[in-house]
This record gives C-alpha cells, sequence and structure tokens, in this order.
C-alpha cells in the first residue's frame, strides 16, 4: 500500500507528534512551575507559604486512601473563571493579621509543600482549599467527620465511622472524646475516640488554610526568587 | 469447505472461508479468548461496584436495603465511597476495556499482518500477568493503598506487574508487525501502532509522578532541606494534577479511541461489504487525531493553577479536534449506515453494535469540543459532565465496539456459533438505552449542577448544587443497572457458548441448535478489508 508509509517513517512521525505534545504540556510547564520555592519576607526568616508538619503529611495519605478527592477539590478558580470565590472558598483569615481576610484565587506557590497535591475534578462536596477556615476546631470536624448529618442536615457526604472507635471509659474520658448527642451518643461508660487515622486527617485539614499573600498575585514572578540570588 | 492447515479444524461455517484467515484465527484463539473471557469478569466486577458506589450517594429512603449498605460503607473502610468508586472505574478502563483491548489488537494484527502471530505463549503469559496487575491493583485500592491519583490508583506493587505484563503483549504484537506478508497493510495498523506506542509512553509518565509520591516522604525523612529538591523532581507540587490530567486524556484518546478505531476501520467495510465513504479522508483523519487529541488534557486545567498560556495554547488545540471527528465519522458513520441499508435488517447482528459505537464516537468527540470552549468548560469542569465525557469513551464507544468485535470474533475462534439471538438482541437494546439514557442523564444533569455551581447569587450554596445533583445521579444509577444488566447477559451468553463448545470437544458430536450467526465473508466482496486504506 503506497499510501500507508513505511514502518520507520511511521514510526518516527508518531513519535514526533507525542513528543510535541509532552513537550508543550508537560516538560514546558514544569520548567516554570517545577522549581517554586517559597518566598522569604525581608529582614525575617518567615516564609510563605510555611511548612507543612509531619501530622498533615500523614493525613495526605488518608486523605488519598479513602478517596475524599473524588468529590472535593483543591482549587479555587479566579473571578474570571468561575464562581469559586463567590461560593467563598477563596476567602480565609489573614495569618499574620487576623482581622483582615484574603480572598484570591490559587497559585501553584500554594500546593509547593504538599507531598500529594490533590486539587481534584468533581465538586459533590465543597472546595477544601481554605477548609480550616470553616471549622473552629478539632473536636467540630471530628464530629463532622463522625456523622455529617448534625451540622449539616442536606450534607450528601458519607460518614466515616471507621476513622473512630468506640471504647470504654478507663478512669478519666479521653480528652479527644466526641461531644455527641441523640442516635449517635455511645452507651454510658463508653466513649468515641478518633484513630491515629482521623487524628492525622484532621490535621492535614486544619492545614489547609491560604490566608497569606502571594507575589504571584501581582503577576508572574521568577521561578528563582530574587532573594536566594 | 475450506480447512485451515496448521490446526486443522473443520470449518463448521463460521470460522473464515480464507483458510489462510482461519489459520490465523487459530494460531491466536487461546490468547485472545482467555483475555476476552477475563475482560469480560471485570466488567461485570466493574459494573456490580460502580451501581454500588452511586447507590451509596443516594438518601437510604430512595431505595428499599439501601440503609444495609450505607451502614456498611460507615463502618467498614473497604466499601467506602472514596474506595469503591475508583476501583469501579479502574475495573473498567483496565479490567474491562484494556484487556479486551489487547485481546482485540492481538486479533486484529495478526490478521491485517496476514501471518500467524509471534510467540502466542507469551501473549497467553501476559493476560495472565495483566489480570494478576489488575487483581492486585484492586485489591490495593481496597485496603487503602489508592494513590487518588485519577486513573493512577493502583498502588507501585500492581503497577510492576503491570508493567511486565505490558512487555509481555508489546513484543510478540511487534513481532508480528515485523513479520508481515508483503500486502499486508491497512490503515487499522495504524491506529493499532500508536495505541500500542502511546500506553507504555504514557504510563512511563505516570508511573514517575506516583514515584515522586513515593520518594519524596522519605527524601524529607531523611532530612534533606525541602526546597533543594522539592521542585528538582518531576511529579512535585500542581505538576501532579497536570500529569494526572494528561494521563487521563492520553488514556482515552491514545490508548483506547485507536485501539476501538483500529477494529472500527477493520470490520466496518468488512461487515457492510462496502469501501470507506470518503476513503482518502482516513489518513488526514488520523495524523490529525494522533496530534490533536492528547491536547484534551487541558479540559482539566481551565481556571486552575497551572500556566495560563499552556492552557490557552492547548485550548486552542483542542478545539480543532473537530477534524478528525468530522472525518473519522464520515468514514465510520457513513460506512456503516450505508451498509445496514444495503443490508437491510440493520445489516445482521455485528454492524448494529459497530455503527452504534462509531456514533457514540463522534458524539465523545462533540463533548470534547464541548469542554473546549472556555465559558463551557468553566460551566461544567467540576460537574457530573466530566463523568459523562469519561463514560462516553469507556462504556459508550469503546465497549459497543469491543462487544460487536466480539461477536464477530469469537464464533471465528471457536469455530462455533452463538448460542441465542434472542439474548443477543437483550443485549443491544439494554445497553443501547442504558447508555443513551446515562449520557442523557449525566450531561443534562451536568449543565443543571454547573448552572447551579457557577450561580452568581452568593446565597447559592454547595448543598443547592447537590439538590440539583441528586436526582440526575439517582436516574443515572438506575441506567448504569440497565447496562449492567446487559452486560450481564452478555457474560452469560459467552460463557454459556464456551461452555458448549468445550462440550462438543470433549464428545466430539454437534448440537443441534448452533448455527445462529451468518458468515460475512461469503457476503462481502474479496479484498474489499484492503479498499480501506487506499
Amino acid at each position: 500500500m503506497s499510501s500507508t508509509p513505511h514502518f520507520r517513517t511511521f514510526f518516527y512521525l508518531v513519535l514526533a507528534s507525542f513528543f510535541f505534545n509532552w513537550l508543550f504540556l508537560v516538560v514546558w510547564p514544569w520548567t516554570n512551575l517545577g522549581h517554586q520555592a517559597p518566598i522569604q519576607d525581608e529582614g525575617s526568616t518567615d516564609i510563605t507559604p510555611w511548612a507543612i508538619s509531619g501530622a498533615a503529611h500523614a493525613g495526605e495519605e488518608v486523605y488519598a486512601a479513602n478517596g475524599c478527592v473524588y468529590c472535593h477539590t483543591q482549587q479555587v478558580r479566579a473571578d474570571s473563571s468561575g464562581a469559586d470565590i463567590i461560593r467563598g472558598w477563596g476567602t480565609a483569615t489573614d495569618l499574620s493579621d487576623d482581622k483582615k481576610q484574603v480572598t484570591r484565587r490559587s497559585y501553584p506557590r500554594d500546593y509547593i509543600w504538599q507531598h500529594e497535591v490533590f486539587l481534584g475534578n468533581s465538586r459533590n462536596g465543597a472546595d477544601l482549599s481554605n477548609v480550616a477556615q470553616r471549622f473552629p476546631d478539632a473536636a467540630t470536624l471530628y464530629r463532622y467527620l463522625y456523622d455529617p448529618y448534625i451540622l449539616n442536615p442536606h450534607s450528601s457526604m458519607p460518614a466515616y465511622r471507621f476513622l473512630f472507635v468506640r471504647q470504654k471509659i478507663s478512669g478519666q474520658r479521653s480528652v479527644d472524646a466526641l461531644d455527641l448527642a441523640g442516635d449517635d451518643a455511645p452507651p454510658a461508660g463508653y466513649e468515641v475516640v478518633p484513630t491515629a487515622e482521623a487524628k492525622s486527617l484532621v490535621a492535614y485539614l486544619l492545614s489547609l488554610q491560604k490566608g497569606y499573600h502571594l507575589p504571584d498575585e501581582k503577576g508572574p514572578v521568577p521561578a528563582t526568587p530574587s532573594n536566594k540570588s | 469447505m475450506a480447512t485451515s492447515s496448521s490446526s486443522a479444524i473443520a470449518n463448521k461455517g463460521f470460522a473464515s472461508t480464507d483458510p489462510e484467515l482461519a489459520a490465523i484465527d487459530a494460531s491466536v484463539r487461546w490468547p485472545v479468548l482467555f483475555s476476552f473471557l477475563t475482560s469480560i469478569h471485570w466488567m461485570v466486577v466493574g459494573t456490580i461496584l460502580l451501581v454500588y458506589a452511586s447507590s451509596l450517594t443516594h438518601p437510604q429512603e430512595t431505595i428499599p436495603g439501601l440503609s444495609l449498605f450505607v451502614n456498611l460503607s460507615e463502618q467498614c473502610s473497604f466499601f467506602t465511597y472514596g474506595r469503591v468508586f475508583p476501583a469501579a472505574v479502574d475495573a473498567l478502563v483496565y479490567g474491562w476495556a484494556t484487556t479486551v483491548g489487547l485481546g482485540l489488537a492481538v486479533w486484529l494484527l495478526a490478521r491485517t499482518c496476514r501471518t500467524t502471530v509471534f510467540a502466542p505463549t507469551t501473549l497467553m503469559t501476559g493476560v495472565i500477568f495483566w489480570n494478576i496487575g489488575i487483581a492486585l491493583g484492586l485489591t490495593g485500592i481496597f485496603l487503602g493503598d489508592s494513590s487518588s491519583v485519577e486513573l493512577l490508583e493502583f498502588p507501585a506493587y500492581s503497577t510492576w506487574v503491570l508493567w511486565i505484563a505490558y512487555t509481555l503483549f508489546a513484543i510478540p504484537l511487534f513481532g508480528t508487525y515485523l513479520g508481515r506478508k508483503p500486502g499486508g497493510d491497512h490503515l487499522a495498523q495504524s491506529w493499532l501502532l500508536v495505541a500500542l506506542l502511546a500506553f507504555p509512553w504514557l504510563f512511563a509518565t505516570g508511573t514517575t509522578l506516583l514515584g515522586y509520591r513515593l520518594l519524596s516522604p522519605t527524601l524529607s525523612a531523611a532530612g534533606l532541606p525541602s526546597s533543594s529538591w522539592t521542585g528538582s523532581l518531576p511529579g512535585s507540587g500542581v505538576m501532579q494534577g497536570l500529569l494526572d490530567a494528561w494521563y487521563v486524556h492520553g488514556i482515552l484518546t491514545l490508548w483506547l479511541a485507536p485501539l476501538g478505531l483500529g477494529l472500527l476501520y477493520y470490520l466496518v467495510p468488512k461487515l457492510s461489504g462496502l469501501s470507506i465513504r470518503f476513503g482518502s479522508k482516513a489518513q488526514v483523519a488520523f495524523w490529525t487525531w494522533v496530534v490533536l487529541a492528547p491536547w484534551t488534557a487541558v479540559h482539566d486545567m481551565v481556571g486552575g493553577p497551572f500556566p495560563a498560556d499552556t492552557v490557552t495554547i492547548g485550548l486552542i488545540f483542542s478545539g480543532l479536534i473537530f477534524i478528525p471527528v468530522a472525518f473519522i465519522g464520515m468514514n465510520l458513520v457513513g460506512t456503516a449506515w450505508a451498509g445496514e441499508e444495503k443490508q437491510g435488517h440493520h445489516g445482521g447482528v455485528v454492524l448494529p453494535f459497530l455503527s452504534l459505537a462509531a456514533v457514540v464516537f463522534v458524539a465523545a468527540g462533540i463533548s470534547e469540543e464541548i469542554l473546549s470552549i472556555r465559558s463551557a468548560n468553566q460551566l461544567l469542569r467540576f460537574t457530573m459532565f466530566r463523568e459523562c465525557n469519561i463514560f462516553l469513551w469507556v462504556y459508550g464507544f469503546f465497549s459497543f465496539t469491543a462487544f460487536g468485535g466480539m461477536y464477530y470474533i469469537v464464533p471465528r475462534l471457536l469455530d462455533f456459533g452463538w448460542r441465542s439471538a434472542l439474548l443477543i438482541k437483550a443485549h443491544y437494546y439494554a445497553s443501547l438505552y442504558g447508555i443513551l439514557l446515562v449520557l442523557a442523564m449525566l450531561g443534562f444533569g451536568g449543565v443543571m449542577q454547573g448552572l447551579t455551581l457557577e450561580n452568581t447569587d452568593t446565597h447559592v450554596t454547595i448543598v443547592n448544587a447537590n439538590d440539583v445533583a441528586l436526582s440526575f445521579y439517582i436516574a443515572a444509577t438506575m441506567c448504569v443497572g440497565l447496562i449492567s444488566i446487559g452486560s450481564g447477559i452478555f457474560a452469560l451468553h459467552l460463557g454459556w457458548m464456551v461452555l458448549d463448545w468445550l462440550r462438543i470437544q470433549i464428545r466430539g458430536s454437534r448440537l443441534a441448535s448452533e448455527i445462529l450467526l451468518e458468515p460475512y465473508e461469503g457476503t462481502v466482496p474479496a479484498k474489499s478489508s484492503e479498499e480501506v486504506s487506499a
């Protein structure tokens, strides 16, 4: 068949078209995104975004194991590309001044400390970029994971009771024990406490808070920050 | 009746009348049949898991007995939505579509190269390893080793098995291709080769991403200062999202789509007895598809934390995808419909499946085109429309191609007919209406969900969007139930056929009700398949 090119020509053409796409869609963005460092504040040792605790890193694995990403995104699009800011998902309290609010989209630099990044593609649940903002403390978040209906009767989130254990109270009640009422309350003499997995998951969720400004908001920043040179 | 030389099967009217083709079919019998049977098994597993996962998202009152499953998912981590859903999708994409795709590729490559397959035992070992890999991967997901990277959830230990399995497949296939007989060239081969070359490229990039995830905690624990290595490894930060988008769309458009299209370009002209309509555009369609299709990856990046220029360029390229989609549609839908008209009665049993597959291909192309429009993408980006898009490729286009292919191929492998015309009809209509309804529900539901999610009224919350989405999800679950009935019928039918065939092999006698599918080769002008590549 004259219309089918020889195998070698065909092979090189196919590789070239793959390479073209791979170069522009994978390699080129990597040269831009792959070397981002935190920004160091002038005259101080503070960096933004700041590093994540070891417990939060362990929480990333729990988040991955239980597939939270199939319903929750972790990316806030700019005002011009969606209603994420209007939904309130881009708002957080300023970490340096708790009277101020930071409302902004997500930037690649927000994710540099995470080992496992969960941008997500489905919003059956709310965006979690600033989820720590919506829960005052770990206890509330534990209760929400144990039974989402307590705090939000319309929630379609499944309950994650396997992240908790019911145990007999020996001596004093555990400090982590959940305050449960109604159907959820354990029998007298028992308490419901979070497992290690639940604790690291909650540590991770409470680390999701982007209450800081980045120089990226004013336009592209050179991949290597100037304070390094 | 022609008799093949090597395997000496007596042609009872089901094997190819061309002795050369009959011998080729016989040479690939075991690996192809084994891949078909195991893929059907994964399809059943995946569909059951999918129905279970999607029923978990419904209010417990809607389905009697559902509260039992919901309780199970709350108490036992194995059965939580976030594990069952990815397991279902992976079982369908890798267990079902990829396994059957490899079987189809073996058969098609051997046939179009006009040579018996090179090292069939290696292929058989490949199928076995592939299935072990899938089983390990799914078990890993249930045990909580999932990486939660879309379509790359399988834990690392199963990824190695899949690599070995793919290598065992690829070597005999390329060997077969290189040993092809003079004149053994066919456009279908180009599609197959693209798929076979794309898969290792995609999988290698995906594995790099997973490798980073495995490595980074270790490096971090070793006390290396983060800034010195964070960015220097591929797969850090948002690159994970980007690589995953590239991988997912690559698997759909450069792996599954070319495998299916290869089969369609071979079978549609053969079954309709016509040469490909607008055949001169087939080469253009091929090359434009290979260049443009992988750019659909940016559909998952619009508005996200990615370089804006990459997204803009990507949207332009992926927006041009209408060119190959239109040409391929003209080629395949045009030929299939003309063939159905010519032959009457929808052109037999196989052609309806293939012509439906061609139509769904165009529908999938249109959905990619819709997502290439920036404003439409913003509306639909995080809704069930995206599920609809993936569903179109895997359950719609690819499954119909594979069903049609299996209805054609299995009788030729075994020289034995399907058992019941009624079951084939039931399978066809259950799948047809199931898939069309799912697509309508998820497509329209996606628009409605998007209109709520992207509402500019600040009082609208995620709860409102969920309320809108819920009814569509419930309807979609019921339609998936319908598809699963069709798939179950097919699985039982294939099992029945193989068992009867085995019984005959053992007893050496014939069953009375054997002949059901007309052998097509007799009705087709000779050399019709070669006209395709012209």
